[in-house]
Order: structure tokens, then sequence, then C-alpha cells
């Protein structure tokens, strides 16, 4: 089953295309990457898919077109997103946002997420108090809350160390699995996207250049010589 | 233990009051005392809406004037009762304020200052001209009945009464203000505050909040403006000029609205601050100015940030 479908994603800023008649489909319970260079246009259509920007293209969840709805709409509909700048509330406590993005959804206290991410022991101090590692999986909490069906992440293991990106991966590809959610992220630690990826699709200047399988996007030379280089 | 002592706290502010009506004797200090719990409450409502929404209003004042001006142009006309045209000015001008609120929340920053500006000062100018109805410059005086809310008028309208009066409903404006803090709704509209569209994608709808607490600051702001018409019986276009949602700024400031009280000490550290330069110099303002400065520099929670930090030094 089809659980994120985009068809002719067409971004412009001004006369800069950032992405050109994209399309995209994920299958239900698959981790997604996608990959690719700086302005590649990997954001945007996370973006577009979330409905941060408005975009030209069609927007399916779960079968139901989401294009037209608000954020909010699709956050209630069961997409969820997180974002490459760390985005919690420094000023509140752990604990009272994860209430408050329950609350937002589904009702309840949010207390599940706290012990799946090992947030409790944090759980009475304030966010801007907590550690930057801390804070990245405040920010995925944030995101996991209310038991979305299908996650968007923008570069979540961006500033975290090797160690800390190894347990991140992990940790994805456990509650991918556990959950059957949805992943489509996006990552520039290459570790982090082979050890999780079922599918990759890379980017460049706003077109789709490859999508297969991990080791078939490594054997790609067009892929090799546009991204990966000496990564691969 | 800490929601005890909080209420506690609120119990012995209440009392407080009377109390000080009681010993201080009638006249004057009564009288400013008064005056400067209408400019507490004044503050109370922009400091609320500093603290919920994040946004600094510079036409405030409308709506401590809004409600007066309807019932002393309505009064005459004994549509209703008093008590009821009282309820229906209050009514009406949150419900305007949430329309506005509807408009210019959706902008921070300068521009939502200067759209509240220019609101302001539309109905500043509409006062002015609008002299069948409004008086223009001269105001309106209301011609109150014997009688309001039970009690008599005169006793409203004498500095013992009206102090011990305005001093209970800023404490129960106050404990309105904590408690909504500590609310959902009050959770909500500080995350919305500092992360707005987190909010937005964490699924929830961020305008209406946002305009929600836009008309309850205006509501806070329009009891005093309510009290002060009903002590005074009278309203002219000076308690709409935008120089006077400057003062309630100044307040705000002062105080620090980074707890809910600080406002309140804001109102009447500058009502006594005001009077007591003014007995020395024209030029009282200045002094204002180098207050404010100096705790905007030295103390960017205000006073009351000041009094916490004091008391939870070791």
């Amino acid at each position: 089953m089809i659980a994120l479908a985009a068809t002719g994603i067409t971004k412009t800023y001004g006369g800069f295309t950032a992405l050109s008649d994209v399309s995209l489909s994920v299958e239900h319970g698959e981790i997604r990457a996608l990959i690719g260079p700086n302005g590649a246009g990997k954001s945007t259509l996370i973006d577009a898919l979330s409905g941060r920007n408005p975009c030209l293209g069609r927007v399916e969840l779960m079968g139901a077109d989401i294009s037209r709805l608000t954020p909010g709409k699709r956050r209630r509909l069961g997409l969820s997103r997180s974002f490459q700048k760390t985005s919690i509330f420094p000023r509140m406590t752990v604990r009272a946002q994860i209430e408050l993005a329950a609350r937002a959804v589904d009702g309840s206290d949010g207390m599940d997420v706290l012990d799946e991410f090992d947030l409790r022991p944090l759980a009475d101090r304030l966010a801007g108090d907590i550690g930057y590692g801390d804070q990245r999986r405040l920010d995925l909490a944030l995101a996991m809350t209310g038991q979305p069906h299908t996650l968007l992440l923008d570069e979540p293991a961006a500033g975290l160390s090797f160690e800390e990106s190894k347990r991140l991966a992990a940790h994805l590809r456990d509650i991918a699995a556990r959950r059957g959610v949805t992943v489509v992220i996006v990552e520039h630690d290459m570790d982090v996207v082979f050890a999780i990826a079922d599918t990759i699709t890379v980017l460049q200047l706003g077109q789709v250049l490859a999508e297969g399988r991990p080791d078939d996007i490594r054997a790609n030379p067009d892929v090799v010589r546009a991204y990966l280089g000496s990564a691969a | 233990m800490k929601n005890s002592l909080s209420w506690l706290g609120f119990a012995a502010l209440g009392a407080v009051g009377p109390l000080a009506a009681h010993f201080i004797p009638a006249g004057m200090t009564l009288s400013l005392l008064a005056q400067a719990t209408f400019a507490a409450i004044f503050a109370l409502g922009i400091g609320f809406l500093i603290r919920q929404n994040g946004t600094i209003s510079f036409g405030h004042a409308a709506f401590f004037g809004l409600p007066g001006y309807a019932v002393a142009a309505l009064l005459p006309l004994k549509l209703m009762p008093l008590e009821v045209l009282f309820a229906a000015a209050l009514v009406g001008t949150v419900a305007l304020a949430f329309a506005i609120g509807l408009v210019v929340v959706r902008v921070h920053g300068i521009a939502f200052g200067m759209l509240t500006l220019a609101i302001g000062q539309g109905l500043y100018e509409a006062a002015t001209r609008w002299r069948a109805v409004t008086g223009g410059h001269d105001g309106m005086t209301l011609r109150l009945p014997r009688e309001v809310f039970g009690l008599p008028v005169k006793l409203l309208q004498q500095p013992h009464g009206m102090f011990v009066a305005a001093w209970i409903v800023m404490t129960l404006c106050l404990v309105a203000v904590w408690l909504f803090a500590r609310s959902p709704w009050g959770r909500l509209t500080e995350a919305i505050r500092d992360n707005e569209e987190r909010v937005r994608f964490l699924g929830y709808r961020t305008l209406l909040p946002r305009a929600a607490v836009f008309a309850a600051s205006a509501l806070l702001v329009a009891i005093a403006g309510m009290l002060s018409v009903l002590y005074n019986a009278f309203i002219s276009p000076d308690a709409i000029h935008w120089t006077a949602s400057g003062s309630g700024l100044i307040m705000a400031i002062l105080g620090g609205s980074a707890v809910a009280w600080g406002p309140l000490l804001g109102g009447f550290v500058y009502f006594f601050l005001k009077h007591a330069a003014g007995a020395y110099t024209t030029h009282w303002l200045s002094i204002i100015g180098v207050a404010l400065i100096l705790v905007a520099v030295a103390f960017p929670n205000g006073l009351a940030g000041l009094m916490i930090r004091q008391r939870s030094r070791p």
C-alpha cells in the first residue's frame, strides 16, 4: 500500500526552480532517504509534502488528496515532521511540550513517547537547559507524539556525534519496524542513510537523478559522480 | 504545596487593600491609590498580551476608553439598566477586540505595533471629531443613577469605596491571569509565542488562540477603564490617546511581564513615581524615561524579575 505519494511537485522562487516535476511514491512502512548535494531540493520537497510551502503538484496520504490541507490538518491525519534546525520550546519543560503535542492529536498525555525516547529523566527540566543531543531527541519525540503513521525527517542527525548518529539510526529503524511507521528522511550522513534506508531517492538541481535500493544507488555511476564520490 | 501558597498569597493580597484603606485617612492618598489601581489593572492587560502573545500594542488605550464612551453615549437613552449596560459595553469591547485581533495578530513585531497604533489613533480621531456623540475634545460626563450593582454610586465615587472595590477587582483579575497561564490554553499560547510554526505542525490552529489572548487583554484594560469611568463619571479622548497606551507599556516593562504580578507592580511604581516627580518638576517624563532605560538595561525582566532574583539568592 502506498502511504505517501507526490506527483508533479514543482516549486519556484522567483526565477529559480527549486523542484521541477518531482514525483515520489513511498510504500507503507518503508524508510525512504532523500539525498543529494546542497540546493538539490531535498528540504523543499519535505516542505512541499508537509504543507510548509505552497507548491504545484499533488500530494496524497494513504490515498487521500492532502495537497490543499494546512500543516495542522495533515498532522491530524497522521503526517508528522521534524525540522532541519532543532524546533522545540526552550522555555517549557520537556513534559509540558510532549503533553501539548499529544493533546493536539489524540488527547493522551504522551508519556509513552517520553519513555520511548528515554526522556523521562529530563521530563521536568526546561528544554532550553538540556544538552543538544537530548534536544534533538525531544524534537523527534515531538514529531512522534500521537502515533503518526508517516514521518518526514529533515536532517535529524545534524550536529550529532558519530555515536549519537549511530544510536539515532538504530532507534529510527526500530520505531519504523515496531510501529509500522513510514519514514521519509533527508540526511547528509551517509552512514545513517545506508544503515536505515530501504530505498533512496537522489535529487539533483530539483529533479530526480536516481531511485533504488541502497546497493544499486551506491553502484550508480551518475550518483557517484554527482554526489557520493568517495563516500560510496 | 506551591499552589496552596499562591492561593494564600492571593487571599493576603486581596485583604491588603481594604486593610490599608481602613488605616489611610480619606483624601488625596486614597484617591491616588484608587487611580494607581486602575493603572495597575491597565498594565496587567498589556503585560498579559506581552507574556502570552509576545507582542507589544501601541493602541490598547482604545479598549480602556471604548466601554466608557459606550456607556456615556447609551446611558441617556435608558435602553437597559446600568449594570446590563456595563456588561454589554465590556462584551462589545471584547468582541471588537477579538475581531481586530483576528487581523492584527497575523503579523508580528513592528508591523503589529504599527497596526495597533493605527487602530487606536483611528478611534481617537473618531472620538475627537464625532462631537455629536462623543463631545469631542470636551469629553462626556456620565449622569449615573443613585445605585449601581446594589451599591450607592456615591460610595464608588469616594476614594475609600472605589479603592477597596478596585483593589478587589484587581486581585480577581490577577487570579484570572494566573489561572490562565497554568491552563492548557496558557501553555498553548506560550508555545505559539515561542515557536508558532512548530505548534502549527503539531496540529493546532494558532490564529484563534492569539486573537483570544488579544481580546482577553483588551477585557482587562476595559475593566480598568470601566472602573475609572465609574469613579470620575467622565470620559475624554485623552484616555484613548496613544500616549496612554505608551504609559501602559512603560508600566508593564517597568514591572516586568515574566510573572503575572509584574505589570501590577509596574503600574503602582509608575503612578507614584509620576506623581512624586511631578511635584518637583514639569519634566517628570524625563525621570520616568531614565528609570525605564535603567530597568530595561539592568533588569530586562523588570522590577518583579529583580525581586525574584534577590529572593532566590542563597
